[in-house]
């Protein structure tokens, strides 16, 4: 019998943490038969155990420090380097647990997973692989969700790979589709990033062309691929336009004239809501492109998004995500090292840059 | 001297740093060797945001860390290297210091 995993998991992370962190944490020991690494303040996590220790399966790691999440990413990592989401990355990185899990700054998370765990070989940039809802189906990818705010048009053909070889992973598609997100579906359309990037997809039987933000929830493409910033602008609006319709609908529901309609629509309603739509019920996103398996979840989650978090995490590891996005951007390079590739590459570039001129 | 602070070996020349940022800032932004020039600005030419800088202050520190015990980059002075020289010159001061 194998031995279960190990996920190490910042228990200081998030609007809840360490209560719901920790209350998560021993959930997917009994549902999910792992084990965790409980990474933070010891007496704060001691706290919120039953019985005030851990049980099986429950590792405590102590830690000094917490960064915040106001705190910049970057500088927070190299200077707090006892802190939970360092102490977690390093965990993986030394062997210690197989997946981290953190709910708390997101930049930070990212960070401490790209200096801790390494790039994977030729990886130029890590992206976030943020599953999107889809009411009645299975989510769809939008890669990068905030990870590399200014990339060049080669790193988003990078995360078009890399999105592909997750979609294979965590949505069981055998030859996922691609769309650039751009302002048109027109091939002309969009700033020189998508222009240059749309150059370089083109041509690839899995590129579908630019798509514009109205397709985020669709289902098709199977990944939509743009950088970090447009990627988290986009995310963010999709989330606000959801709490308003949600609001639309169950105030409307609410109103006296609605009361027989209301007590068969709105338990439907909500269970729809439950099963497609809560953060919680997806529980993070995979950090794509780096030497280890990082996921991140929101920040207001819940005992049951850790829980969903830890699941992914583990199918990342069983799935073999890291060798996955490995091969990915190895395919990619030997692509641009045959001269064909070059050339188709060089040449589409150049063919839309006379256009644009 | 306190041994903590005992430079090892000589102190690297500007032309040794030099290679090795260039070496270790390629591998980095995966672009070609010959892309990272002295006067090359970290932002506006060769596209490195942050998080990258901070790869490669790190990647600076442990290779040189090995050679030159107490050598570090100072925090605070990470927002001071604009271009890859100034990176360069900085390390060399640092280098001296430490050996000092």
């Amino acid at each position: 019998m194998p031995e279960p995993l190990t996920v190490a998991i910042d228990a200081m992370g998030g609007d809840h943490a360490p209560a719901a962190i920790v209350e998560g944490a021993l959930a997917a020991v009994d549902q999910l038969g792992v084990r965790v690494l409980l990474v933070g303040d010891d007496a704060a996590i001691r706290e919120s155990l039953p019985g005030g220790g851990p049980p099986d399966g429950v590792t405590i790691q102590a830690t000094s420090e917490v960064i915040a999440m106001h705190d910049e990413p970057g500088a927070a990592v190299r200077k707090k380097k006892d802190s939970s989401i360092v102490r977690a990355a390093e965990a993986v990185r030394d062997g210690r647990a197989d997946a981290m899990v953190g709910a708390g700054n997101t930049g930070a998370t990212m960070a401490a997973a790209l200096l801790r765990f390494g790039r994977i070989h030729g990886a130029a940039r890590p992206a976030i692989g943020v599953p999107i809802p889809v009411p009645f189906g299975q989510p769809q990818l939008l890669v990068d969700g905030g990870a590399t705010v200014d990339c060049s048009p080669e790193w988003l053909v990078q995360f078009a790979q890399m999105g592909r070889a997750y979609a294979r992973l965590r949505l069981g598609e055998a030859e996922p589709t691609v769309g650039l997100l751009s302002n048109g579906e027109e091939p002309g359309k969009g700033d020189d990033l998508r222009k240059r990037t749309f150059a370089l997809l083109d041509g690839q039987p899995w590129f579908v062309g630019n798509v514009e933000g109205r397709e985020l929830m669709s289902g098709h493409p199977h990944v939509i691929v743009t950088d970090g910033f447009t990627g988290n602008v986009a995310l963010k609006t999709v989330e606000g336009a959801l709490k308003a319709a949600a609001n639309l609908v169950f105030t409307t529901l609410g109103a006296p004239e609605a009361k027989g309609a209301a007590d068969v629509v709105a338990p439907l309603l909500l269970q729809g809501v439950t099963d497609y739509l809560d953060p919680d019920t997806i529980g993070g996103a995979a950090l794509l492109g780096v030497a280890g398996v990082c996921v991140i979840s929101h920040g207001s989650s819940s005992p049951r998004a850790i829980v969903n978090a830890v699941a992914l995490a583990t199918e990342c590891v069983t799935g073999g995500l890291v060798d996955r996005m490995q091969d990915a951007i190895g395919e990619l390079q030997d692509a641009q090292e045959s001269p064909s590739g070059t050339d188709r590459g060089h040449a589409a570039v150049e063919e839309e840059e006379a256009y644009a001129r | 001297m306190p041994a903590e602070t005992h430079s090892t070996q000589e102190p690297l020349g500007a032309d040794e740093v030099f290679a090795t940022v260039r070496t270790h800032l390629a591998e980095i932004l995966e672009i070609d060797d010959a892309s990272v020039t002295l006067d090359a600005n970290f932002a506006e030419d060769l596209h490195a945001d942050s998080l990258a800088l901070i790869e490669l202050v790190e990647a600076i520190e442990e290779d040189l860390g090995e050679r030159t015990v107490g050598f570090s980059f100072d925090d605070e002075d990470l927002g001071d290297l604009k271009t890859v020289r100034d990176a360069v010159d900085y390390v060399v001061a640092r280098l001296g210091a430490a050996a000092a």
